[in-house]
């Protein structure tokens, strides 16, 4: 295609700039030829002119010297004799005063009587003797004595002269330099030249360097070429124009120089005037004019030639340009495909690894119900199991929730909902999740609390729960059976004011760690370390991607990592966060005396001081021993603790058999406390023997240590009281039910029934638009839609209805699907149905819905 | 073969079901009634038809009735044929997928199979 266009555009610039050479040059060689025929044609027109002029001269200045003589004739009497002294003296004197040279009386028979002047012999009598006789003025040459040429008038005169002889005329000489003077042949400006000659050839008056006698024989000699003709055709040219009395003019060459010649004849006389112009001067001034010419064609062909070369490379420009602007739009569309492609592959990849981040908390709920089941008769048990299943349910709520934004995420348009959040309850959460899988791989949990006096903060609980369960579970994850995992919260005064606070939170373990190549890519999408360790965890790939996002690009904080490989991972995540404006719960309790019993010193201080803070006064210890000791001092000083607080895991003696030692020396009476970051579910049974009144969990949140120990202030707790939910009386509301799969009809049918609603199936979105169309107004009060059915499905089914004409087109429709992505949801929306349910069916947010909408 | 055990050789979630119908009674009824659903029928002949639609529409059908029945294998396989297919994908990936429904189904068959049987049919 290029080079096709490349080549047509060679080709049509080299033929047109041919074009272009050739028709200049014609151009130029007509013009030349023109040129040389305009030279010859005004050398003729001028030469004819100056020869007329010359001739005209001629005539007048012999004219005036005929009528001179004329006059004189006209003086001689008819009667007198030609001896008379006295005429002779007269005629002589008014010859004189006239400037005649020479005078005489020329007889008939060819003899001279000379008045004055020496004797005078005419150089070719027959002519002028013929001319005199027949009574005709005439001008003719001849020689004085000493051989000096004369021009010689003759007048007719009748007079005799001498008894002798008859006289034929009177004759008048001047010298021939006269003639050539006056009539400018010799000096000319324009190097032009003329001179006489007769009919024969032989000059009368002859040009300066022709030394020759005959015009015609130094034609001969000298003239080179003479316009591409010989000298003697010439020659017999020139001859024939002089007999028929025409005027002639030709060109010629002579010593290398261009002439134009003009001959004419001169009246009076037998001679021809014959005027030489040399082309010099012309031929330069035309040549110029020429070459002027010549150069104004080159240049203007050269001018077209530059223009056109201009286009043509514009143009060649323009299209290289256009196929450059083709090729970049498809390498665009090759590049839009190709990611494409990647985005397409990256969403299967997703969608097919997603099920790690969401099996954490599943877990926890699969194995929660299961423990819940196996002690349905422990209502505590199911009570504690519950809790924890409403938790993980609530995250996994918001995990799914974030597999639904994930495209807000990825588009950067991920917002943050802003709400009050309980530190303790988010810590409490976390822990709760992360407990079944850290009891599986029977990993030391620990979590710590350091001065923590900003329980409420402003966060999205939502978020901030995904960055710690990210954190954790990544934790857990790649951290072997056995390991070490710590979270610890502290907090700082923020750099962003006193209506802030700083949060440090910290998740240290002892797993694998990372290698330092991809420490780099932690952060990236699907990344996850590739090798034989990490071959077997499974995950997305996106929890960090998400965590990082969350914590530095939607809520502006720090999230800082350190790793080495064997030994563990440390993330470190900073949060600058708004407190909560709300009145904290005065928080006092009465002033117990308590003894906190850890291995840990500094979750003692802490607690002590969280203790402090509501009144109470406390002693810590750091094993069960020293702590038995303690209390029987103080039993002994009739000054008991009021609740004593012990760890479950403690060096030597543990928790339980400490709780049964203090039971030994002081009985029931004081409560004993289990501090315990696992799920106290197993060892409830074994603690409860060995006396221990409850457990309290970790982390110990300032609320945490208030709400479990408020109990102990009055004697007697009642356990918290569920308010027993009552359903929405729906009884004998009308509903159609449309469901192309008759099992899920029929589970609907009898899950529903049984609250008392009127179900109507529909097995396909036509038949329900027709059932609904043929019911009474009014009959059915609402719709629950299935989306993909045969025939038609429920978005067009919904569409149908909302335009029907009828008064209760617009009852509730809730759409009832398999499908729950977020843009499905928006969909029925969109389609006009009123709310959306996933399947599995959900009876009570059924009869919630319905509830909401048949109001 | 207890109703339980049957859900548990088809990869299922007893409890879940059970706390949806709350009644044996019902979950067996359904259970049993898994068998004559047409749905995979429908999906298999699809799936060779290479009617996308269709078999779109037939592997949300399974994936609605196995999630109200808490057959959670067969849920999770034909959940993720569904995305495949809902995307309009009919390559290799949708064909492995669907060889994966098919063992499950086949699964879950057997064992209603089994349970059908040895309560009295």
């Amino acid at each position: 295609m290029k080079n096709r266009i490349t080549r047509f555009l060679l080709t049509s610039l080299i033929g047109v700039a041919l074009l272009c050479v050739c028709v200049f040059t014609f151009f130029a060689i007509h013009m030349g030829n023109q040129s040389a025929a305009t030279i010859n044609q005004v050398g003729t027109l001028y030469m004819s002119s100056m020869s007329q002029q010359t001739s005209v001269h001629f005539e007048s200045i012999i004219g005036i010297q005929m009528s001179q003589l004329r006059a004189l004739v006209g003086t001689i009497p008819s009667d007198i004799i030609h001896s008379d002294q006295g005429l002779q003296q007269q005629l002589m004197a008014q010859a004189k005063a006239r400037d005649f040279a020479y005078l005489g009386f020329y007889g008939n028979d060819g003899s001279f009587e000379m008045l004055y002047g020496s004797q005078l012999t005419v150089t070719d009598p027959e002519p002028f003797l013929d001319s005199l006789r027949k009574d005709q003025q005439k001008v003719a040459i001849g020689t004085n004595a000493r051989g000096e040429k004369v021009v010689l008038l003759g007048m007719p005169s009748p007079h005799p002269s001498t008894p002798e002889h008859d006289c034929a005329a009177l004759v008048a000489g001047l010298p021939v330099s006269y003639i050539s003077s006056n009539l400018s042949l010799e000096e000319n400006n324009e190097r032009a030249y003329s001179f006489i000659i007769r009919r024969d050839g032989s000059f009368v008056i002859r040009s300066n360097d022709a030394y020759r006698n005959n015009y015609f024989e130094r034609v001969r000699v000298l003239y080179e070429d003479v316009n591409g003709i010989t000298a003697d055709e010439y020659l017999e040219e020139l001859e024939a124009a002089m007999v028929r009395g025409v005027d002639y003019s030709n060109e010629f060459t002579m010593g290398g120089e261009r002439y134009h010649l003009y001959c004419t004849r001169l009246p009076y006389s037998e001679w021809y005037l014959i005027t030489f112009l040399p082309y010099g001067s012309m031929d330069s001034i035309v040549t110029g004019f020429s070459h002027e010419w010549s150069s104004l064609t080159i240049l203007s062909g050269t001018i077209i030639l530059t223009a056109l070369l201009l286009v043509f490379y514009k143009y060649y420009g323009l299209t290289r340009q256009q196929l450059q602007e083709v090729e970049e739009a498809r390498q665009a569309a090759e590049a839009a495909q190709k990611e494409a492609e990647h985005a397409n592959r990256a969403k299967s990849e997703f969608l097919s690894n997603m099920s790690h981040d969401i099996r954490t908390p599943m877990n926890a709920i699969v194995g929660m119900t299961a423990i819940a089941i196996a002690n349905l008769k422990d209502p505590q048990q199911v009570h504690n199991c519950l809790k924890k299943i409403t938790l993980s349910s609530k995250h996994l709520l918001g995990l799914i929730n974030d597999v639904l934004d994930m495209s807000k995420i990825e588009s950067g348009k991920m917002t943050l909902n802003m709400d009050q959040v309980s530190l303790r309850e988010v810590t409490d959460g976390i822990v709760a999740i992360c407990q079944p899988q850290v009891k599986a791989k029977r990993q030391q949990f620990d979590v710590f609390i350091h001065d923590i006096s900003t329980e409420n903060v402003l966060c999205d609980s939502v978020r901030l729960n995904q960055v710690l369960i990210n954190l954790l579970s990544n934790a857990i994850k790649f951290t072997p059976e056995g390991g070490e995992i710590h979270m610890a919260l502290y907090e700082e005064p923020s750099p962003k004011g006193d209506n802030f606070v700083r949060i440090h939170i910290e998740v240290k373990d002892t797993g694998i760690g990372m290698s330092r190549d991809f420490q780099k890519h932690i952060f990236d999408s699907f990344a996850r370390e590739d090798s034989a360790r990490v071959y077997r965890t499974e995950g997305t790939g996106l929890g960090m991607a998400i965590t990082k996002y969350i914590v530095v690009d939607a809520m502006g904080g720090t999230i800082e990592m350190d790793s080495e490989q064997g030994k563990g991972t440390r993330f470190c995540v900073t949060l600058d966060l708004e407190k909560a404006q709300v009145m904290e719960e005065d928080m006092i309790l009465p002033s117990w005396n308590m003894l906190v019993v850890d291995d840990d010193r500094l979750l003692c201080e802490t607690t002590v001081a969280a203790l402090n803070s509501i009144g109470i006064s406390a002693d810590w210890t750091l094993d069960g021993e020293s702590a038995v000791d303690m209390v029987i001092k103080r039993h002994n000083r009739g000054d008991d603790y009021q609740i004593i607080l012990l760890d479950w895991k403690l060096p030597g003696m543990d928790g339980i058999a400490t709780a049964r030692s203090i039971r030994r020396e002081l009985g029931d009476k004081v409560p004993i406390l289990l501090i315990s970051a696992y799920d106290w579910g197993e060892i409830e049974g074994k603690a409860k023997e060995a006396g221990i009144t409850g457990f309290i969990a970790k982390p110990l949140f300032k609320s945490t240590l208030f709400n479990s120990l408020r109990q102990f202030t009055e004697p007697l707790q009642v356990g918290e009281k569920p308010p027993e939910k009552k359903g929405p009386d729906l009884r004998g509301r009308r509903v159609l039910v449309a469901e192309d799969n008759e099992l899920n009809w029929e589970i609907a049918s009898e899950l529903l029934s049984a609250e008392g609603l009127e179900l109507t199936w529909a097995e396909n979105g036509q038949t329900c638009v027709e059932m609904f169309e043929q019911s009474p107004v009014g009959y059915f009060e609402a719709i629950l839609m299935d989306i993909r059915m045969p025939i038609m499905g429920g978005y067009e089914a919904t569409q149908v209805i909302r335009t029907l004409e009828r008064p209760d087109r617009d009852l509730p429709i809730i759409a009832m699907t398999a499908d729950a992505f977020a843009e499905d949801v928006k969909r029925s929306l969109d389609c006009g149905m009123n709310a959306h349910i996933a399947k599995p069916i959900d009876v009570q947010e059924v009869l919630r819905l319905l509830d909401k909408y048949l109001k | 073969m207890t109703l339980k055990e049957c859900y548990a050789a088809l990869n299922g979630d007893y409890e879940e079901a059970m706390g949806r119908l709350r009644s044996e009674r019902l979950v067996q009824k359904f259970v049993l009634k898994f068998l004559d659903d047409g749905s995979f029928d429908l999906l298999c002949r699809s799936m060779e038809a290479g009617d996308q639609p269709e078999a779109f529409r037939a592997a949300h059908t399974i994936k609605g009735v196995c999630a109200n029945m808490a057959f959670s294998a067969l849920l999770e396989s034909s959940s993720q044929l569904t995305e495949l297919l809902r995307a309009g994908d009919m390559g290799d990936q949708a064909q492995e997928l669907f060889q994966r429904v098919k063992a499950d189904y086949a699964k879950t068959a057997q064992a209603i199979q089994a349970f059908r049987e040895e309560a009295g049919g």
